[in-house]
């Protein structure tokens, strides 16, 4: 349950960071989720989650605002690609999901560095009663 | 995992974070910091929350009083405030508003600044403006002008505006798109900025390299050809709009065999000129295109005197243009302005209207500076040894080490190349004057005289100033700056030894001018404003239009009858090409019948897309220039293109013809004509319409070209009142206005938005009308406040 309230709990952090203008939270946040779950497997999909979420829910409150068809096609006509307004928009949940996924994954690997998986294994199933992060 | 794997692990998610952050925050290569640039909330897609106008009310440092703001539902600005200092605030910060990246350019482009935002492959363009002075002029300008001058009351005001907009940009995280993706803040704007912009104005006006050209063409085609092709006098039949009489005695005289120019001359022309050449579009005067006329109110339908201008620019999206009215104590106008600057340049206020065309005489002159090797850094003037005087800049360029820029100026100006003979440039728009504070004057005239009087201190760009007014009255007068140099052939380079100096120029009162001509009419469309008969020197044909457009404006204006506004606006998207409708009969009576002989002998000499005629006369002048002068060109190995000097060859061209109309390279040009027109078209010629080959393109001023508007076939061509020169053409008329003082009514249109912003409606939203030739009416604040759509923002202190 602990890893699942967190779940929750980390996007929305993502989210309000990004909403104050932090676009970069993700990562850190993703960061320390990736450090404290055992398990890569796991944490690194958890981060990308974060960093999508972070940075899709204030795009999708813009475009609820303001509609962001031709905001889109600007940036696709300054980036290149034409009329395609989808590309921006998919470049900039990308950036956002790369982030977190990033983050999460440094958090993991540095964690692999400081604790064996052993001993990982042990402490996550004293401290979660089983959850399998670990094969 | 084992211990190995877990280090390259941890070791690759180490390398792939930093890259990706690196680039997140600082951007890679072409890519801007991405981080930044695409965050939701800061990044790139708050240019939709910009779009999104509203009424609201805002707080801006240093307004006394509150200002009203209504903008019309097509973005047109109307400013009502309690003070005149309050005003010029509230259209600075409009301005910034809506352009601040646009002035942002602009005063990048005068200062040489703009390798600091692009990196080096500005680098040439700072160097060059650098060299040219703009900027060293705009700051003597400003040190000029008294405390309490009006112009630097205004620029003060104007740039508290500019820089109130900055900082609510800046919390609100709202600064234009292409600040966030090149990654920089806007500096704070100040009035020197101003003087800049309006700097760059004069430049893409009347800056030139004729002299050059000139001399370029002299050392190839030799002093014989050059006399004949190029004269002082234009000779084709033309249109001045101020026939005299004029004062003293005429001293212009035919270019006369002269001196050859020199191996060093042609190797320092042919230097100076490649420099300005490879210079981007707009930075070099390449030949006018405007119109303006008026029509005395006994003349008019409506009782009321007429007015049209619609100057001619290079079209880009944002416009040049932005569209308000000003209401204060001491202003009541309308018109548009130029983002950067702080008054309506074009337009009418209650009492008077004007309007501008270039007037293209020569105000760039060249000289070859005497130097000597035991005098190093030194040239010869007057008799001694002067001399050059240096000034240091450093130039920051972005992903590139500082480049310094030492240059030298003699008397004449700065030193353009070194290449072959030391040569300086000497430029009226580097002379300091007071230009703003004349439109000041002109913004606050209610009558000719104080018109004519504000103008009296106009220097540059010269300008073809029409005026019309509500008691029926009209006038034309060419103000400027005239320099007069006592020199053999001033539309070469000149020895810089002094005698060839710039003395001074013509006399207010003798330059080109009328006020309610008897026939009730006068028109300009950077035409040679004056007869053979004139006395003083104003440049050589080679400088002005070939006047093609001044005639048919003149031949509509001339016919009998009332003109109403509706004449007036039909003239002004007239598609008539009156060098066909003088080349066109002669040349079909030399021809045999044939399909697209047939084309021609039904046309109405309207270059309109759907004319196969048009195409055919387009492509047959061009072959009729190329077999008169082509062989010409090859055997004097001339590197010169020849289009650069297209307008002068097509003068004598269609002089000679006017009075040989039995040339047989008449009948060559046409063969040719058809079968080159049947290899790129097809075998039909109905099928040649003109909007095949003939396009019209608004171009992005960041020069991304996913933001142009067009291509698109379109109609005109370079003699057309109606102007489209090139192909595709991106250069016409940059705003038209229509005035009739009679009813009342003023109207206007120009191409693009008052938004730079390409995500807002207002980007391209008058484009549509523009294009086919609708106006919109020009409101009055008390009208658009009530006028639907409009939206309401409050300025408060």
């Amino acid at each position: 349950m602990r890893w699942i309230g967190a779940v929750v709990v980390f996007p929305i952090l993502a989210t309000v960071g990004v909403m104050l203008g932090a676009w970069w939270a993700p990562f850190p946040l993703g960061l320390a989720f990736g450090a404290v779950q055992p398990g890569a497997r796991f944490a690194v999909p958890v981060g990308a989650l974060i960093g999508s979420v972070g940075w899709s829910i204030p795009l999708s409150a813009s475009e609820s605002r303001f509609g962001l068809g031709p905001a889109a096609e600007s940036l696709a006509a300054i980036m290149g690609f034409g009329h395609m307004a989808f590309v921006p928009v998919i470049l900039t949940l990308l950036a956002g999901t790369l982030l977190g996924l990033l983050g999460a994954w440094l958090g993991c690997a540095g964690r692999t560095l400081v604790q064996p998986a052993s001993s990982r294994t042990r402490a996550s199933v004293s401290a979660d009663g089983g959850t399998p992060s670990s094969r | 995992m084992k211990g190995g794997l877990r280090a390259v692990n941890a070791a690759a998610a180490v390398i792939v974070s930093a890259a990706v952050l690196y680039a997140a925050f600082f951007g890679a290569g072409p890519l801007p910091a991405l981080g930044p640039a695409f965050n939701p909330v800061t990044g790139a897609w708050t240019m939709a929350n910009d779009a999104a106008i509203g009424s609201e009310t805002l707080h801006l440092f240093g307004l006394n009083q509150a200002v009203k703001v209504s903008l019309e539902r097509d973005g047109t600005a109307h400013v009502v405030a309690q003070t005149d200092h309050d005003l010029f605030l509230a259209v600075g910060y409009m301005h910034a508003r809506f352009r601040l990246f646009q002035m942002d350019l602009l005063r990048r482009q005068g200062e040489g600044r703009l390798s600091e935002v692009v990196g080096k492959a500005a680098l040439d363009i700072d160097r060059f403006e650098l060299q040219l002075g703009l900027l060293r002029t705009a700051q003597q300008e400003w040190n000029a002008l008294a405390p309490d001058d009006v112009a630097r009351q205004a620029l003060l005001a104007y740039a508290q505006g500019v820089n109130d907009r900055i900082a609510h940009a800046e919390a609100d995280h709202q600064l234009p798109v292409m600040f966030t993706l090149l990654g920089y803040q806007p500096k704070a704007w100040t009035p020197i900025d101003s003087l800049i912009v309006k700097g760059d104005m004069t430049q893409t006006l009347n800056f030139t390299d004729t002299p050059l050209v000139m001399a370029l063409l002299e050392k190839s085609l030799g002093a014989d050809l050059v006399s004949k092709w190029f004269p002082v006098l234009p000779p084709n039949p033309q249109s001045p709009y101020d026939p005299g009489p004029y004062p003293g005695q005429a001293t212009v005289t035919p270019i006369g065999p002269v001196a050859q120019v020199t191996d060093a001359e042609a190797v320092a022309a042919g230097d100076a000129y490649q420099r300005l050449v490879s210079l981007p579009p707009g930075l070099l005067a390449t030949g006018g295109n405007s119109n303006n006329w008026a029509v005395a109110g006994a003349r008019s339908a409506s009782g009321g005197a007429l007015m049209a201008g619609d100057p001619h620019l290079h079209l880009t999206l944002p416009a040049i243009w932005f569209q308000l009215s000003m209401d204060s104590p001491a202003y009541q106008v309308s018109g548009v302005s130029i983002p950067g600057t702080p008054v309506v340049l074009i337009g009418h206020n209650r009492h008077i209207s004007w309007s501008l065309t270039d007037a293209q005489n020569q105000q760039t002159f060249f000289y070859l500076e005497q130097e000597d090797s035991a005098h190093p850094g030194q040239y010869f003037w007057r008799g001694a040894w002067q001399r050059y005087q240096t000034v240091g800049y450093d130039i920051p360029v972005l992903g590139g080490a500082t480049q310094h820029l030492t240059l030298k100026l003699s008397v004449h100006g700065p030193v353009i190349t070194e290449r072959g003979q030391t040569t300086t440039v000497w430029w009226a728009g580097n002379i300091p004057s007071q230009d703003l504070g004349v439109l000041l004057g002109i913004d606050r005239a209610s009558s000719y005289q104080e018109f004519r009087d504000a103008l009296r201190g106009w220097y540059s760009p010269t300008h073809n100033f029409v005026y019309a007014d509500d008691r029926g009255d009209i006038g034309l007068i060419s103000a400027g700056y005239y320099p007069q140099v006592a020199a053999a052939r001033p539309w070469l380079p000149m020895p810089g030894t002094g005698e060839d100096d710039v003395t001074g120029t013509i006399p207010y009162d003798d330059i080109p001018q009328v006020y309610n001509p008897p026939e009730g009419i006068i028109w300009s469309a950077n035409q040679r404003q004056v007869t053979d008969d004139y006395p003083w020197y104003i440049g050589t044909s080679s400088f002005f239009n070939p006047g093609y457009r001044a005639n048919e404006i003149h031949r509509v204006l001339s016919q009998g009858g009332k003109l109403s506004a509706a004449d007036m606006m039909a003239l002004q998207t007239d598609t008539r090409d009156f060098l066909a409708s003088e080349m066109v009969p002669i040349l079909l009576a030399a021809l045999p019948s044939s399909p697209a002989r047939d084309l021609l002998a039904s046309w109405d000499y309207r270059m309109d897309t759907n004319s196969a005629a048009a195409t055919i006369w387009w492509a047959f002048w061009q072959a009729y220039l190329d077999e008169t002068f082509g062989p010409d060109w090859k055997s004097h190995h001339v590197t010169l293109d020849r289009s650069e000097v297209s307008n002068a060859l097509g003068q004598d061209l269609e002089t000679w013809t006017l009075h040989d109309q039995h040339n047989p390279a008449l009948q060559i040009a046409f063969k040719t004509t058809v079968t080159n027109l049947s290899k790129q078209l097809g075998p039909d010629p109905n099928t040649w319409t003109w909007g095949r080959v003939h396009t019209r393109v608004l171009e992005n001023l960041a020069q991304i070209s996913g933001l142009d508007y067009g291509p698109r076939a379109d109609r005109g061509d370079a003699n057309t009142p109606l102007a489209a020169p090139d192909f595709p053409s991106s250069h016409g008329p940059s705003w038209r206005m229509v005035v009739d003082w009679g009813s009342g009514t003023f109207s206007g249109i120009y191409p693009g938005g008052q938004s730079e912003n390409p995500a807002s409606h207002w980007y391209e939203n008058r484009v549509d009308a523009w294009w086919d030739g609708r106006y919109a009416p020009m409101l009055s604040a008390e009208q658009a406040a009530s006028a639907p759509g409009t939206v309401t923002w409050s300025l408060d202190p």
